[in-house]
């Protein structure tokens, strides 16, 4: 032991020291590097903690202690419908934001007779974009299946009894989520600005004014207005890619996380 | 710093010597308080760190193989993943093979001045679109000379509001164990029931399409719901014995009594 008081913080020294391979020499100075600017070993504590977490090991299944595997993997497709309904919201989202590059929004007068720009902007996507048709095909048949898709998947939830406890909350994001996958289904089916879309939104616009005491208001908020206008389509428009894409796709992710959480409610 | 070093360690001696400190889950996994003192030497940390993480992994994996774990869950990789692979694949393409073949087509412009024969929302809005149409059940009070308490519009929406609300408050009517659809035909019942009547009303919502008489098809639109649930019903009554029996076999066989 030397009599001199050895430096704590000679990174370089104690790496010599070391009989390090290259890799861990360059990453070890990397790490320096960055920790001496950043503090980043304050956060690789969390880091090694959830290491931990991570590598638990989870106890046997009630399908693994009963040797169910038979009979309860024989149903794995009911079972993956979640999957299902969160795949086809990603082929949509993607679909959705080429679709966007093209589709405008506005109800103003388009260049022929009796169309709007919007209702236009759909018939050049179908017409004269290449693969727009299709475009617009997977957009469309990916949000029938996603709604599909998620009624479905609440059944397999309801008949295994899988909403019961600990997992009421999630039933509970579920019941808001397949809420919203609908709004999101009726603000996109308003979008080509055709004669269903319109009269679709006259029963929107008229079952918000049907509300007690805050039905003109709402109407006002959802629709801009008691008829539909341009600031109708603006506004649905508004709600299908930018307000519901980000509240939707958190709320998936917590769903998705209290299911990792807590794991797969097997039927018993 | 050196000076302060060794009274933490007598601390942390100390705590565990009373029983105190955090109880690891084996002697690998390094304490709270273990945690805590390494992080005076930064390098030293870091170092130990990833030489544990590199350890402990060897170890997880030599001592359960999926071949003989003795604590068992469903392996992630490859078990998991190739089959969640091959269902997105499949579903993917069956997507795309959708869309080539069976593609949209837009109707006419929106025109504010011709109200079309026929509205519809799309598919999946059809049961709450039915539920609007619900007005010959909204009562008439007697007290009000034969007023109704509220528009049939307004009781359209409470209708929705209430079917919501119906299924949102499932988990905290249906407590218990029970699982399977046989060991609770009531909660069975109640949800055969309800997909039949998602049925009927989707099927109500379009009434001037529907060559029948009207007042029959508002009756059978409750109708149909309630006696599916009850034939639902008892035909699990039926099932439940036979299928009670199965699995308290298969329990006490796993499991025998003392």
């Amino acid at each position: 032991m030397s009599l001199e008081k050895k430096d704590e913080y000679d990174h370089n020294g104690w790496m010599k020291t070391k009989d390090l391979s290259p890799v861990e020499t360059a990453f070890l100075t990397t790490l320096i590097w960055l920790d001496k600017r950043l503090r980043i070993v304050d956060y690789l504590e969390l880091m090694e903690n959830l290491y931990y977490k991570v590598n638990l090991q989870m106890p046997k299944s009630h399908t693994e202690q009963y040797n169910l595997d038979n009979k309860f993997w024989y149903w794995y497709p009911l079972y993956t419908l979640g999957l299902f309904s969160t795949l086809a919201y990603v082929v949509a989202a993607i679909s959705g934001a080429l679709l966007g590059f093209y589709y405008s929004p506005s109800a103003a007068a388009g260049t022929e007779a009796a169309g709007t720009v919007a209702y236009e902007s759909i018939g050049f996507i179908m017409r004269d974009l290449q693969f727009g048709f299709m475009l617009r095909s997977i957009h469309r048949w990916a949000a029938q299946v996603m709604v599909a898709a998620v009624f479905l998947h609440m059944l397999r939830v309801y008949f295994t009894g899988a909403y019961k406890e600990p997992r009421e909350l999630n039933w509970l994001i579920g019941i808001v989520l397949i809420s919203l996958t609908m709004v999101f289904g009726y603000t996109g089916y308003l979008l080509p600005w055709d004669q269903l879309a319109f009269w679709a939104g006259q029963i929107g616009v008229e079952m918000s004014l049907s509300i007690p005491l805050a039905g003109e208001w709402v109407a006002q908020l959802l629709f801009g207005g008691f008829s539909l206008s341009q600031a109708t389509l603006q506004r649905m428009y508004i709600l299908h890619v930018f307000l519901l894409p980000f509240v939707v796709t958190t709320l998936i992710a917590i769903h998705i996380g209290i299911v990792w959480v807590q794991g797969i409610a097997e039927p018993h | 710093m050196t000076d302060d070093t060794p009274n933490r360690e007598t601390d942390a001696e100390k705590a565990r010597a009373d029983g105190s400190g955090i109880v690891a889950p084996d002697d690998e996994t390094p304490t709270w308080r273990e945690r805590k003192t390494r992080t005076q030497g930064l390098s030293q940390l870091t170092y130990e760190y990833f030489e544990r993480a590199r350890r402990e992994d060897q170890d997880l994996r030599q001592e359960s193989d999926y071949v003989e774990r003795d604590v068992l869950a469903f392996p992630t990789w490859p078990h998991e993943v190739i089959r969640n692979l091959a269902v997105a694949s499949f579903f993917v393409g069956m997507l795309i093979f959708l869309s080539a073949t069976l593609p949209p087509h837009i109707g006419d412009p929106a025109n504010p001045s011709s109200t079309p024969a026929i509205i519809l929302p799309d598919w999946y809005l059809y049961w709450s679109f039915g539920l609007l149409k619900l007005g010959p059940l909204n009562p008439e009070l007697s007290i009000l000379g034969g007023q109704k308490l509220m528009a049939d519009r307004t009781y359209g929406v409470l209708a929705n509001l209430v079917v919501v609300g119906f299924v949102a408050i499932v988990p905290f009517l249906n407590k218990g164990s029970a699982r399977r659809p046989v060991e609770q035909p009531f909660w069975a019942a109640v949800g055969v029931g309800g997909v039949l009547f998602a049925f009927t009303i989707s099927v109500y919502s379009a009434k001037n399409l529907i060559p029948m008489n009207l007042h029959l098809l508002f009756d059978l639109t409750f109708l149909v719901p309630i006696v599916g649930g009850f034939v639902t019903w008892a035909v699990l009554k039926t099932m439940r014995e036979g299928y009670m029996y199965d699995l308290n076999r298969r329990y006490y066989r796993l499991r025998p009594p003392k």
